[in-house]
């Protein structure tokens, strides 16, 4: 043969064309087919990220099936003090829609969300609420109490919004999302009458709610109580020395026999008033832990919007000398609430 | 108001207020004495990095716990993993200053921020978890007292007077190693156990204050009240313990003061309250102090126009400065016409000895610190020693007088 | 030569004659092949050497000769490479309680808060141990000390208000509260007044006198021949020891210090010829 074998460099050369060929065509197989099997389960799920537990669960009560809700803080986490992770910043930057609170409840996340919206789709779900319907701030003049969703009333006004957030984000699935949230809404309405009902049964001279903080003054003024928190509306707040010389005095004097922690804070300062108190011959029992800036554990009735209320409810009702249902509004309740 | 501070002085300003007081004069008064001895062996820096690397240990701690099925609120185990983890930071401390070519400051640095970055890592990482309520991690900071229970006032208590009793057991082979660890080595003290000692006393008094005071600012119930402590007194004994004092006032001022209004945290006010004592000292103590100090300067002025007066005197010089003849007038050693008393030729008779002996010395001791010494307030007698002045006479002669 | 074999020990002059024998039990220091080092560099090297009781000995040799090196190791206060200490007949940690150390002043911080009665009370650490409480008695057994080396009216005063003679003292005056039996002293004489000197020397002489032992490292070659019995010769190596009449010579020096002492000033010595 008067050519011979080709040389060593030729024919390596050769060998890559032939290998990254079958290499490409592999691969346009593979993904040719993917539009083929996404299209047989339908439309992607519109990917909503929620910062807190409740909006979480609003999001999924109005969306259905048409969305995917992640929260960003779960149950026992303070929504005062939380910082976001890296991985909390990749999965907002990928979605479709964020909603978040507003009013300072995320207080560190203030910045990185107005940022973000620069971006995003980013909701401020409880800044829709109309000014004159929410209380104002104990320390600082423009800011106003974020803890809304104390009164269900005001969260069916949260949940509209979100409503109109997840309209926004996917216009052709309005229907879907307006018959949701009705019957959500609906729902939450119950548990404001039941609240109400129960509530109500609670004698007058024993309508003080003492807590870790100031998460409850909606609550307050909704159903009639005097709502007294060790530290201020913020868990970022110390609570002075003083501030619980003041509270065991009004323990004492107002005769109060309960007070009550709370899930997502620590329950160090309650314990100390009740030791206090005890210090004045007057004995003071915890009436029950409360969620307060964060929902139960996730899969229960109380990982719940409404299931958090209805034990907040039934349970001070019990503590404080009312009657209600000993498993509360819908006999959900785990025993023990 | 000031009835609400008083009655916090006098433990009336309600049962947590007094148990919060308690415990911070405890502590007060164990880290004041322990710090001392921090102080006087330079390790001041060290104590910061060891209270900054408790941080890792107590997420540690908390997520052990939680695994555990715990909720993460055991006090006790927190302070262990504390504790723990402060040691290992001083571990670092040193092994990192022995081993490598790195100085002990470098290496404190390197550990304090190593060690407190990871730490609060740990406590973002624990914020996400969905297990466990928060147990207060951030109050370790900065402390928060408001929430102090009885069992917590008894711990401190006692882990208060262990230290106190291992500080004044140990004051001793302490004061020996900080002031000539060779001298202590040679009467057979181990210089290396001592210290360890007193790292682990430090330690002691970090994670006893955490709750109360944060570790931030331990260090600062460490180390001011003995450096305000130091003004006062030249005997090492003394100065431990005014200094355990002055940090029991400042504990015990600090939490009367946070209990008396309204939104006051009880950690940093111990710390201003500290300081306050600290510039107090600085200022005002005898001898040390600043104004001791300008007392002791118009003490000079006038000194040196007496000395320079009389010094004239002995010469038969006239005096021109007025201000000499009125410091000589006023000190019976001139009458009124300029011409010397009994008492002022007797003066001048002896300052001028002491001026021709202070001639004979410069020359002797030609490099000597006592040069520096020689501040013309004190004659020579306080000086030099006895041989030294019989030297010094032996080439001037005797005493001659100042005749009329 | 190990101390199962051998337990007398010839002292040999420069020129071959025998001087003294001592008694290993009886030496209150001897060292058999010391060797130490900073690092990789010897400051001692297998360093044989005994000090007879009762005499007054410096050590002798050029900067860095390792003559601080040696008391620092002899006291454990350095590690050694190799080579054993032997302190009265009895390994250093059984006879420490029998040696004071009077270390060189620059080491030691003189705004510490302490005053010189409190650091000649240090000297008594072995009676009072971590509790007792100074007594009337410790205390005037203090001020005798400080007596005895001139300095009792200065018993109050902050250390740092002292010269650098009166400094010496006081360390002196530690030193003498131990009530040792042997002294080291690490250059007792550096920078320090004449007047401080004669003190000085003369509370050597006299502990001398008292059958004690005194071991100096020395700086001030001029003032060898009039203070001390014996001279021990260093430079990593030992030149010499033993006797100053016999061993300090034109010859042992001109070993010590290499090229470094000229010939001229071993001539100012004045040193009798051999």
């Amino acid at each position: 043969m008067s050519t011979g074998r080709p040389d060593r460099k030729s024919r390596t050369a050769a060998f890559w064309r032939r290998a990254c060929t079958a290499l490409a065509a592999a691969v346009f197989a593979v993904t040719a087919q993917l539009p083929v099997t996404s299209a047989q389960a339908g439309p992607a799920k519109l990917h909503v990220v929620a910062t807190t537990s409740m909006i979480a669960d609003a999001a999924r009560q109005v969306g259905g099936e048409e969305v995917r809700v992640r929260g960003l803080m779960g149950p026992g986490i303070d929504p005062h003090a939380y910082r976001q992770t890296r991985t909390d910043i990749a999965a907002m930057t990928r979605a479709d829609l964020v909603l978040w609170h507003g009013l300072y409840l995320e207080a560190q996340l203030e910045e990185f969300m107005h940022k973000l919206a620069q971006r995003r789709s980013v909701v401020a779900v409880a800044e829709s609420l109309p000014k004159d319907r929410l209380l104002r701030h104990d320390d600082y003049a423009n800011q106003y109490d974020p803890h809304v969703w104390m009164d269900p009333q005001m969260w069916t006004g949260v949940v509209a919004a979100v409503r109109d957030a997840l309209i926004a984000a996917r216009p052709n699935a309005r229907a879907t999302f307006e018959a949701n949230a009705a019957r959500h809404i609906a729902e939450v309405e119950a548990l404001a009458a039941y609240a109400a009902d129960t509530l109500r049964s609670v004698p007058e001279q024993t309508r003080y709610l003492v807590t870790a903080h100031d998460a409850f003054n909606y609550f307050g003024r909704a159903y009639g109580f005097e709502v007294i928190g060790i530290q201020g509306i913020s868990t970022e707040s110390e609570a002075g020395l003083n501030r619980i010389a003041e509270l065991v005095s009004l323990l004492v004097e107002k005769n109060v026999g309960a007070v009550f922690v709370e899930s997502s804070v620590s329950d160090r300062n309650v314990r100390a008033l009740i030791e206090g108190a005890a210090a004045r011959g007057h004995k003071v029992s915890i009436g029950g832990e409360l969620f307060s800036d964060a929902m139960g554990a996730d899969g229960t009735y109380e990982g719940s919007y409404v299931g958090m209320l209805d034990h907040n409810v039934t349970t001070i009702t019990h503590a404080l000398g009312g009657t209600a249902p000993a498993r509360g509004m819908n006999s959900r309740l785990s025993a023990g609430s | 108001m000031f009835e609400t501070l008083l009655d916090a002085f006098l433990f009336r300003a309600g049962y947590n207020a007094a148990l919060v007081t308690v415990g911070t004069t405890l502590l007060g008064i164990a880290a004041g004495s322990t710090g001392t001895f921090i102080f006087l062996r330079k390790r001041a820096l060290i104590s910061d990095a060891v209270a900054h690397a408790t941080l890792p240990g107590v997420g540690i701690a908390f997520m052990v716990l939680v695994a555990l099925g715990g909720d993460g609120r055991n006090l006790p185990a927190l302070l262990a993993g504390s504790a723990l983890s402060a040691w290992l930071g001083l571990l670092a401390v040193q092994w990192i200053s022995r081993r490598t070519r790195l100085a002990e400051d470098a290496a404190i640095g390197a550990v304090l921020s190593v060690f407190f970055g990871g730490g609060i890592v740990l406590l973002t990482v624990i914020q996400t978890m969905t297990t466990g309520r928060r147990a207060g991690l951030e109050e370790f900071l900065l402390g928060a007292t408001a929430g102090m229970l009885f069992h917590d006032a008894v711990f401190i208590a006692a882990a208060g007077l262990l230290v106190l009793t291992l500080v004044i057991a140990l004051r001793r082979a302490m004061t020996l190693v900080a002031f000539d660890p060779g001298f202590a080595t040679s009467v057979g003290i181990s210089v290396a156990r001592t210290d360890l000692a007193m790292m682990a006393l430090t330690m002691a008094v970090t994670v006893v204050g955490l709750k109360l005071v944060g570790l931030i600012l331990i260090v600062a119930m460490l180390i001011i009240p003995p450096v305000a402590a130091r003004f006062w007194s030249d005997s090492t004994n003394s100065v431990v313990w005014i200094a355990g004092l002055i940090g029991g006032t400042s504990g015990f001022l600090g939490a009367a003061l946070s209990a008396s209004a309204p939104d006051l945290p009880t950690g940093p006010i111990i710390v201003l309250v500290c300081f306050a004592l600290f510039a107090v000292s600085i200022t005002f103590a005898p001898q040390r102090g600043l104004f001791a100090a300008m007392l002791r300067y118009r003490a000079f002025h006038r000194h040196v126009h007496r000395r320079q007066g009389l010094l004239a005197l002995a010469r038969g010089e006239e005096i021109l400065d007025p201000v000499t003849v009125s410091v000589l007038r006023k000190a019976g050693l001139v009458r009124r016409d300029g011409v010397a008393t009994e008492a002022g030729r007797a003066q001048a008779a002896r300052i001028l000895r002491d001026e021709r002996r202070w001639d004979i010395a410069r020359q002797i001791h030609r490099d000597e610190a006592v040069i520096n010494r020689q501040d013309i307030l004190r004659p020579i007698e306080d000086v030099l020693t006895r041989d030294e002045i019989a030297e010094i006479d032996r080439r001037i002669g005797p005493p001659e007088a100042v005749p009329s | 030569m190990t101390m199962a074999e051998n337990t007398a020990l010839e002292l040999v002059a420069a020129n071959g004659r025998p001087v003294r024998h001592t008694d290993l039990a009886d030496a209150p220091l001897a060292v058999r092949e010391l060797t130490v080092s900073y690092g990789q560099k010897p400051a001692v090297f297998s360093l044989d050497a005994t000090f007879a009781p009762g005499r007054l000995a410096a050590i002798v040799g050029p900067n860095g000769a390792g003559k601080s090196t040696f008391l620092k190791a002899a006291l454990g206060m350095v590690p050694k490479l190799s080579g054993q200490v032997i302190v009265f007949g009895q390994p250093l940690a059984a006879a420490r309680h029998r040696i004071a150390y009077v270390p060189q002043r620059a080491s030691v911080d003189w705004d510490f808060p302490t005053r010189v009665i409190d650091v000649v009370l240090m000297g008594m650490y072995r009676q009072l141990g971590l509790l007792r409480r100074v007594s009337a008695k410790q205390r005037d057994a203090a001020l005798a000390c400080l007596a005895r080396v001139g300095m009792e009216d200065f018993s109050d005063r902050q250390i740092g208000q002292l010269s650098g003679g009166q400094q010496q003292r006081v360390f002196l005056a530690r030193a003498l509260a131990q009530d040792a039996d042997l002294y080291l002293l690490d250059e007792p004489f550096a920078g320090v007044d004449a007047a401080t000197e004669r003190a000085i020397i003369d509370v050597l002489k006299a502990i001398r006198d008292e059958g004690r032992t005194v071991v100096c490292v020395h700086h001030d070659l001029t003032t060898v021949a009039q203070y001390f019995d014996d001279v021990l010769l260093l430079n990593v190596h030992k030149i010499a020891e033993g006797p100053v009449e016999d061993v300090f010579t034109a010859e042992n020096l001109q070993k010590t210090y290499g090229g470094r002492l000229a010939a001229v000033h071993i001539d100012q010595l004045r040193l009798d010829p051999q």
